[in-house]
Order: structure tokens, then C-alpha cells, then sequence
């Protein structure tokens, strides 16, 4: 199987049938990666063929010594979507005890859901950073090394905000569970 | 206490249902389409076109392929579209252009008349996709692929099994990057 790097530089050559196959192989990942993010399928779709688009861009920029191409689109999307999210409202990681205590609401809605989608609406509800390493790492299966790579942090900072945000998940999947029961 | 923390293998399970569930969700095609657009425009145009013509293409995508819109109504609406005269130069021509007539001369009539049997474009009408349409100053033509059934929408006819499958089309885009005309192309061979 030609490699996601060579399929790139045939792309960046003008061969369009590279560039179909390479969208072909790695659309699906950042298409999920921007839906677990956005929770919005719009969202996802421009932020799907923003990536690819910056890709044609400055793909020449792309280094394969510092990650994998995946997660240089991984990094792409990631930064669309955070201006997106600018845009709609301004998120602070540090105000973390606000976000669990302002989920009170959801969770009320979330009793009434089914379990995959009382998880969506969790991971949803998690502040971006924690977000981010459980979508790439729990959700994509991306390694430590590539969702590093996609959100330009140490390793050791992508493993305290995976075990950060799995634990604010539990969190949050108990008060429902709890309130489902009583 | 204990109720209130649920363990983590209880979350890394619910995220694999997730994960699971979602697994096979992709972008829709309209995407691929539009990217391939851009694409074959950053190759003849550069970049700032690469950009209004992707969202240009996503909209003659959306607005041919819109379902409530009948092909009775669209057939009456089709009429010849005068801005179309006043566009500039198409990029790619659909007669030989004078280079290519004396490239022929140089190779000589035989391989003139292989040349010249390979393709030959039969194109329609221009058909309005804005009503009313502003003013025309400057665009660019666009070749794109569609799905046949966009041709249904401007009141061509089209056989049932040859909906799904994909035609060309040129593209007149205006400078502020709406799509202002289309027609369809077919290729014929001598």
C-alpha cells in the first residue's frame, strides 16, 4: 500500500488520483475526530474539507519526523475547530469545577437518552483540552505519540488529560447513572 | 462515594461503544466532490480560486441536487442566459484553439485526423442558476462531474438508469464566487 506520504507528494505534484485516494483513506478520521469535538455534522463537513484544502495549501510543510501525516490533519482540524470555537463562545480549561457543576441540566436530559449517546453528550461536555485527548486517543485509537504530535504537547501532558478527562467522564456517567436509579 | 465514581474501565468501555457506533461515519460525499473541484482549480488557477470555487461548487451541488425543486418548474425557467455572452475567455476551450490547429499542420493530416477523432465535445445551452441574476463583470468556467440527475433539474432528460451516473459540466462562476450558469457536456467520438 503507497504510504500517506507518498500519496501527499504525488497530490502536491498535481496527481489528482493521489490526492482521492489519500482523501479517501484518512477523511473518515478527522470527519469523527471534528464530530466528536463539534457534536454538529455541519461542523464537521467544512471542518473535513477545510483540513484537506489546507492540506493542498502547505502539505509541503508537513514533516514526517514529527508525526504521522494523520495527526499532522489531526492538528489542522484541531485548530479549526478551536477557532470555531473561539468564535462561539470562549472556553476556559481552567474553570473545570464551573463545566461539572453547570451539567446538571444536561444530565437530566442525558436520563432520557440512550448510553451512546449519554457518552457522546458527556465527552461533548468536556472542557477542549481534556476533549481532545480522549476523542484522539480513546475514540480514534491514535497513539500517545500522535495525538502529541496533533495537539503540539509533551506525551506526558496527552496521558494527564486522557486520565483527567476519563475521570470527569466517570464523573459525570455516574451522576446519570445515579439519577436513572433513583 | 463509591457510586458517585464509576471506574474507568466502566468510561474506556462506554467509550468503545461509542467509538464502536460511530465507526463507520464519514464525511458525505458532496465533500469529495467539492475538494475534487478545488483541487483541479488550484492546478490550472492558483489558490484564490481553489477556495471560492469550492464553496461555488457546493452550491450549484446543492441548488441542482435540491429536492423540492420539480423539473417542470426549472424547464420553464430555462431560457438562453445573455450574461453568458459577455464572459470572458472560458479557460478551457471547447473549439480547437489556434495553437492546437498548427500543432496539427506541423504533425501532418494523418495524425491531424487521429487527434482531431479522439474527442469532441457536444455541449448545451447555458441554463441560469440565479433568477434574477445580478450583473456580470468577470468569472471563470469551470469543468465539474455531477451526478445525471442534476441534468433532470434544468429539464433535460435523463433514462432512470443513468441517474446515479456522473457527467461533466461547465461552471460559470462570477468573481464574487456564486455559480451564475451551467451546461453539460458529452464527449463524442467521430
Amino acid at each position: 500500500m503507497i504510504s500517506d506520504e507518498d500519496l501527499l507528494k504525488a497530490a502536491l505534484r498535481g496527481d489528482e488520483a493521489a490526492f482521492t485516494a489519500l482523501y479517501r483513506r484518512r477523511q473518515g478520521a478527522v470527519y469523527r475526530f471534528a464530530l466528536h469535538m463539534s457534536g454538529e455534522g455541519a461542523v464537521s463537513e467544512d471542518v473535513t474539507q477545510e483540513v484537506f484544502i489546507a492540506l493542498l495549501e502547505s502539505g509541503g510543510r508537513f514533516d514526517p519526523a514529527r508525526g504521522t501525516l494523520l495527526s499532522f490533519l489531526y492538528g489542522i482540524a484541531r485548530n479549526l475547530l478551536l477557532r470555531r470555537f473561539e468564535k462561539k463562545r470562549p472556553e476556559d480549561s481552567d474553570a473545570l469545577a464551573d463545566e461539572l457543576a453547570a451539567d446538571d441540566d444536561v444530565l437530566d436530559d442525558l436520563t432520557r437518552r440512550e448510553t451512546i449517546e449519554a457518552v457522546r453528550s458527556a465527552v461533548l461536555s468536556l472542557p477542549a483540552p481534556y476533549r481532545e485527548a480522549v476523542v484522539l486517543c480513546d475514540l480514534e485509537n491514535a497513539s500517545y505519540e500522535d495525538a502529541a504530535a496533533a495537539l503540539e504537547c509533551p506525551v506526558g501532558t496527552v496521558r494527564s488529560r486522557l486520565s483527567r478527562g476519563r475521570a470527569m467522564l466517570g464523573q459525570k456517567l455516574a451522576v446519570k447513572t445515579a439519577r436513572s436509579m433513583s | 462515594m463509591k457510586e458517585e465514581h464509576v471506574k474507568e474501565d466502566y468510561v474506556l468501555q462506554a467509550l468503545g461503544a461509542l467509538a464502536e457506533s460511530d465507526r463507520k461515519r464519514e464525511a458525505p460525499p458532496e465533500v469529495e466532490a467539492r475538494l475534487l473541484v478545488a483541487f483541479q482549480t488550484r492546478r490550472r488557477s492558483g489558490w484564490r480560486w481553489a477556495a471560492i470555487v469550492a464553496t461555488a461548487a457546493g452550491l450549484v451541488i446543492a441548488l441542482l441536487l435540491w429536492p423540492n425543486r420539480s423539473p417542470k418548474a426549472t424547464l420553464s425557467a430555462v431560457q438562453p442566459f445573455p450574461q453568458v455572452l459577455e464572459a470572458p475567455r472560458p479557460i478551457r476551450e471547447i473549439e480547437p484553439t489556434p495553437r492546437v490547429a498548427r500543432a496539427r499542420r506541423k504533425l501532418g493530416p494523418k495524425v491531424a485526423a487521429v487527434r482531431q477523432s479522439e474527442r469532441r465535445e457536444v455541449v448545451t445551452d447555458f441554463f441560469p442558476l440565479m433568477n434574477p441574476a445580478p450583473s456580470f463583470g468577470r468569472g471563470q468556467m469551470l469543468r465539474v462531474q455531477l451526478p445525471a440527475a442534476a441534468m433532470q433539474t434544468v429539464g433535460l432528460p435523463v433514462r432512470e438508469e443513468h441517474l446515479d451516473d456522473l457527467v461533466q459540466a461547465d461552471v460559470l462562476v462570477g468573481e464574487e464566487g456564486m455559480p451564475r450558469a451551467i451546461r453539460f457536456v458529452r464527449f463524442d467520438v467521430k
